[in-house]
């Protein structure tokens, strides 16, 4: 079966594959990154990293460091309480946090001090000449001892390491799973890894005129949440100023990054000069804010004899490190598609966020989305291998079909549009699996050699409603609605196009080359033409930033809805100097034309020479220039009920994908290398497929380092065993196999040009397909992956134990 | 990630060189390619008074033959070992390790004699060394002398230099011409240091019976090791599949690293075995190879 033909609008930059806007200047050394920005009288800031992972700080002595020559000032925790309010936070107020560690300090890698200096290096000769003090506490390392009564606890304010709990039931579980033919149980964990972007979290804060603050960062989403570091930094919001710096790759980890920011702009204020904190990789190893979920699951999946889902029964506990910054978001993102593509409707979820002795947890594409997928593949996987059936067919007995959408999930999110069949149609075309799957049998028998091919599917959720971030609570304390995004376009005199955004959305995506293929698509101009620039939060209007795959969607909105005032100005300053009624005028490749008779027509540039010069020209009581925006708010979303039975739409243009991989796994080393890999997406309409394969390509590769090489390890006393890239395996380009691309588009109903998000879905699958694909070349020695990642020992040991047993 | 200061020499003659080191001795460290020592330094793990650095020592960057031995400079660059013609022809091995030090970029850098003066267990060069039977030559205030490999790697990150003393090259005897050699490496991932790593040299009589052989193994202990039970449970022994797969087992007893986030004990044990096994396994087919083409 074919995947049918999809009908949509033709367009004439939307879905070409055109080379991206913002390579050029990357290309050249000139991204104009965070460590470029040289200010006179800068000062840089080292920290001094707590070597314990629990202890009270009993001293710190700076008297030394402090003679150092260049050495500027010592900051302590104590200086902070004195003059902080705690940072930004999402989970309950009890659980505060600090730049700088306040009376303990509760992992290792916590800043203890910042020294200011005259150079990074003087800097941190004043770190090693610090001598601090601790007292060891007993530390907490295993998140289910955590919550034992007896365990030690991190924050006493909060009295418990149970950082939140809640049990979510949708539907009858108890049902589901009496009424099933087989309910399969599983144990499993995912362990925890994080992106890593070559630039690390850097912040340039400046005591600027009048009193106003100057962070320059390349954290996100600050035109949303400047407030909140002005409020820990105890100014005035509007004596603050977050400076949009372009990030040199985030994937997750410059998400609403607070401490660095916040931290440069308290050592700003109190040195009275410029000072750069800019993360080294060790830094930002063991404190960034944002390593990835780790989390341990109890899971049970009821089927029916025909394989047919009928339930999920969830009781997870989530080891969220010292703090708990961003609440259980991650948590929320997973329920957005916690059935998959199937229909099953009864789902129950038990949470516990877990307290202990290590850096607090953050963003990773896919925000816990991909921990849930793993989870859901890997009992669909074990359904479809006790009841015998191929996992391409049990998945294809579940989908949900094209004619249900928009489809409600228990829960409440909608899934806006789909073909799932079409996918998993266009991947199996894409690969002759009937092929490998006589080759896996032949090389079996004939070379003794061992591959296993492995096949998953994913939704990707994209366009996050902020109501995700608090509707686990009964009460929030702040349940905000709002998610916008932003955009001004600017026609200049001559005619020229300026493109502003209205937050740092540059994380090593592709926000300009979305941006100007919109412009380009509405006005017939070129998008290397428009020049993009970024708005400080000083001058921004109403923008969240990018994550959760949302930024194309919603800049595709905002940079419409912006054109769509600015065209209609033209033509009514073209209709007037034409005497031509407007609704007899168009827009075609940059000029205003007369309908029928293009002959008859003015360019930009003589329409923006009247709109700035000739004001006798324009239509009576038009505004001279050319310039309008635009916001545009979340095009979906509802509130939860009060008594939360229906969490409300927060997450509806949910994209599908299908991955498969055949890989040969050495049952002697537990090394493993991939003979092919076949990715198939659908993120509705495609902007630009050259980008959309990049975010596919690179998603997949971290799917796979957090599935085999990636892992951010803690000991049983807490110390932080991952501190350099010797030993957190991040795969390069020899692990990393290529990928071959398809696409299928479903266009969204919700959204402008019917785009879907597209950035993360490679990483929200990888994991579940090489897993697969391991159990199934390994299958005669009962392999399961049960553990991420999957370590050469983990199967070494697996099949010598099952030699061993038999 | 900034260094200490430090004073920085560039000497151009390796007595300069070795001056300096007799000078300032545990106070100094020796900068070759750098890959190593500038993570050191960068992290504070190395707080050294003086870097010395040789890469202006033009007289340490020769590759020559002395009878029947390869002499290679200290300062010859790790990446000459894949490409240079002579190395090709009198230790073959050397070429087939090469590939696996670091990335292609790193062993532009890195060195042949600051490989060996790291003395890290797991590493490639070292390894060769003590299964080519190599030998060290080193240069102090005293003069010359020699050390062989087998004394020269003393434990963890630790040799036999004096701390005034600069390894000055590596003397290889030349591989005779029916001999069979191969490397055998597994790593988390390509370019890593070894979790297990196994070079042989195979000599085989003509009757199909192993002559000789040397096998060498890195990764399992505090100094790469020969894996001489092995050894002497195939010496004289038929060079079949399953003899070498029930000596290859001896190895096991030699593996003392202990566990850690890459691989655990019984795991190193199970692969020091299987890249034994491979490693013989391969240089018999490379040696029936070469004596059926002679």
């Amino acid at each position: 079966m074919a995947a049918p033909d999809i009908e949509k609008p033709r367009y004439k930059y939307i879905g070409a594959d055109r080379k991206r806007v913002e390579d050029p200047r990357l290309l050249v050394g000139r991204g104009g990154f965070i460590a470029d920005l040289k200010m006179q009288g800068l000062l840089h800031a080292a920290i001094l990293r707590s070597p314990a992972p629990h202890a009270r700080i009993v001293s710190i002595d700076t008297s030394e460091a402090l003679q150092i020559p260049g050495v500027v000032a010592v900051l302590t925790g104590e200086d902070v309480k004195a003059h902080m309010n705690p940072c930004m936070n999402f989970g309950p107020p009890t659980i505060a946090q600090y730049p700088i560690a306040v009376d303990k300090v509760r992992y290792v890698g916590e800043a203890v001090a910042a020294v200011v200096a005259e150079s990074r290096y003087t800097a941190e000769d004043g770190v090693e000449a610090l001598v601090a003090e601790f007292e060891d506490l007993p530390v907490v390392t295993d998140p289910r001892k955590a919550l034992e009564p007896e365990s030690a606890l991190l924050h006493d304010d909060h009295g418990s390491n149970l950082g939140y709990e809640r049990t979510f039931e949708f539907g009858d579980i108890s049902r589901a799973l009496s009424d099933a033919d087989l309910v399969v149980e599983d144990t499993l964990h995912w362990g925890r890894s994080a992106g890593m972007p070559m630039e690390t979290s850097g912040a340039t804060a400046r005591p600027g005129l009048n009193g106003v603050l100057e962070i320059h960062c390349n954290s996100l989403n600050f035109s949303y949440l400047q407030f909140l570091v002005a409020n820990a930094l105890k100014i005035p919001s509007n004596k603050l100023t977050m400076q949009p710096v372009p990030a040199g790759g985030s994937f997750g980890s410059k998400f609403t990054a607070h401490k660095v920011p916040t931290l440069a702009g308290f050592l700003a204020l109190r040195t009275g000069r410029p000072v750069s904190y800019v993360e080294d990789r060790l830094d930002h190893l063991m404190n960034s804010d944002h390593h990835g979920s780790d989390r341990y699951y109890e899971a049970k999946m009821g089927v029916t004899a025909d394989g047919m889902i009928t339930g999920l029964d969830i009781d997870v506990v989530d080891d969220y490190g010292a703090y708990l910054q961003f609440g259980v978001g991650t948590h929320g993102n997973a329920f957005s598609q916690a059935v998959g593509p199937y229909t099953f409707r009864d789902l129950k979820y038990r949470l516990r966020a877990a307290l202990t002795n290590k850096c607090q947890q953050g963003a990773y594409r896919g925000f816990g989305s991909e921990v849930h997928n793993w989870v859901l593949e890997r009992m669909v996987d074990k359904a479809a291998a006790e009841l015998g059936l191929e996992p391409e067919e049990i998945r294809r007995r579940n989908f949900i079909q094209q004619d249900q959408f928009p489809y409600k999930i228990p829960g409440g999110n909608i899934y806006d549009s789909g073909n799932y069949p079409a996918v998993l149609d266009k991947a199996l075309g894409m690969i002759d699996l009937e092929y490998w799957r006589t080759e896996q049998q032949r090389l079996r028998e004939q070379e003794g050699r061992y591959i296993g091919i492995g096949l998953a599917t994913t939704q990707e959720r994209s366009v996050f409603s902020s109501t995700e971030f608090w509707f686990w609570f009964d009460e929030p304390a702040f349940p905000i609605t709002s998610s916008p995004e932003s955009a001004t376009i600017t026609i200049d005199p001559t005619g020229q196009f300026q493109l502003q955004l209205h937050c740092q959305s540059m994380w090593g995506n592709s926000p300009e080359t979305v941006s100007t293929t919109v412009v380009a698509e509405e006005f017939g101009v070129e998008p290397e033409s428009v020049n993009v620039s970024y708005a400080d939060t000083a001058h921004a209007l109403p923008g969240t930033g990018p994550g959760g795959s949302r930024y194309t969607v919603m800049v595709a909105g905002a940079v419409r809805g912006a054109g769509r005032k600015l065209k209609k100005k033209l033509i009514d300053i073209a209709a007037h100097t034409l005497e031509v009624a407007a609704e007899d005028l168009e827009l075609v490749d940059a000029r205003v034309q007369v309908k029928g008779a293009p002959e008859k027509s003015l360019g930009l540039p003589e329409l923006a020479a009247s709109a700035y010069f000739f004001a006798l020209n324009l239509p009576p009581s038009m505004e001279s220039g050319l310039e309008e925006s635009y916001t545009y708010d979340h095009p979906y979303t509802t509130l939860p009920s009060p008594d939360r039975t229906d969490l409300g739409v927060f997450y509806p243009i949910v994209g599908h994908a299908c991955h498969i991989a055949v890989l040969e796994v050495d049952p002697d080393t537990g090394q493993t290398a991939f003979h092919d890999y076949v990715a198939v997406h659908d993120a509705g309409t495609v902007v630009n497929p050259k980008s959309l394969d990049g975010h596919v390509t690179g998603g997949a590769a971290q799917g796979l380092g957090s599935t085999l090489y990636e892992e951010l390890a803690y000991d049983a006393d807490g110390q932080f065993t991952s501190s350099t890239f010797m030993d957190y395996l991040v795969p390069t380009a020899n692990e990393v196999p290529p990928f071959r691309i398809g696409h299928v588009e479903t266009p969204s109903p919700y959204t402008e040009y019917g785009i879907k998000g597209g950035g993360e879905g490679g990483r929200l699958v990888t994991p579940s397909v090489v897993s697969a694909a391991i159990d199934d070349a390994l299958r005669e020695y009962g392999m399961r992956v049960r553990e991420l990642p999957v370590k050469p020992a983990d199967i070494v040991e697996a099949v010598q134990g099952a030699m061993a047993r038999s | 990630m900034k260094p200490p200061k430090f004073m920085y020499c560039d000497p151009d003659t390796v007595e300069d060189a070795v001056a300096l080191k007799a000078r300032y001795g545990h106070d100094s460290v020796v900068l070759a390619g750098g890959q190593s020592l500038m993570p050191l330094l960068n992290m504070r793990l190395a707080n050294p008074d003086v870097v010395i650095d040789i890469n202006r020592v033009t007289d340490l960057q020769r590759i020559t033959r002395d009878g029947e031995v390869l002499q290679i400079g200290a300062g010859v660059r790790q990446s000459v070992l894949e490409t240079e013609p002579l190395v090709a022809d009198l230790v073959p091995l050397l070429g087939q390790v090469a590939p696996y030090i670091g990335h292609v970029e790193n062993r532009h850098r890195g060195t042949v004699g600051g490989s060996l003066a790291h003395a890290d267990s797991a590493a490639e060069l070292p390894c060769a060394a003590v299964t080519l039977d190599a030998t060290m030559v080193v240069q102090g205030p005293a003069g010359t002398r020699t050390i062989a490999a087998g004394d020269f790697f003393q434990g963890l990150m630790t040799s036999a230099l004096d701390p005034d003393e600069l390894v000055i090259a590596v003397r290889l005897p030349v591989t005779t011409r029916t001999a069979g050699t191969a490397f055998v490496e597994v790593a988390r991932r390509e370019g890593d240091f070894a979790l297990a790593a196994a070079a042989a040299v195979v000599e085989l009589a003509a009757d199909g019976r192993f002559a000789s052989l040397s096998v060498g193994v890195a990764g399992i202990a505090a100094t790469p090791v020969r894996a001489t039970a092995v050894e002497q449970a195939l010496t004289g022994q038929p060079a079949t599949a399953a003899t070498i797969a029930a000596a290859a087992k001896e190895i096991a007893g030699q593996v003392t690293s202990a566990d850690d986030m890459h691989a655990t004990s019984a795991y190193r044990k199970h692969l020091a075995v299987t890249v034994v096994k491979r490693a013989l396994g391969a240089a018999v087919a490379t040696a029936q190879e070469r004596s059926d083409g002679s």
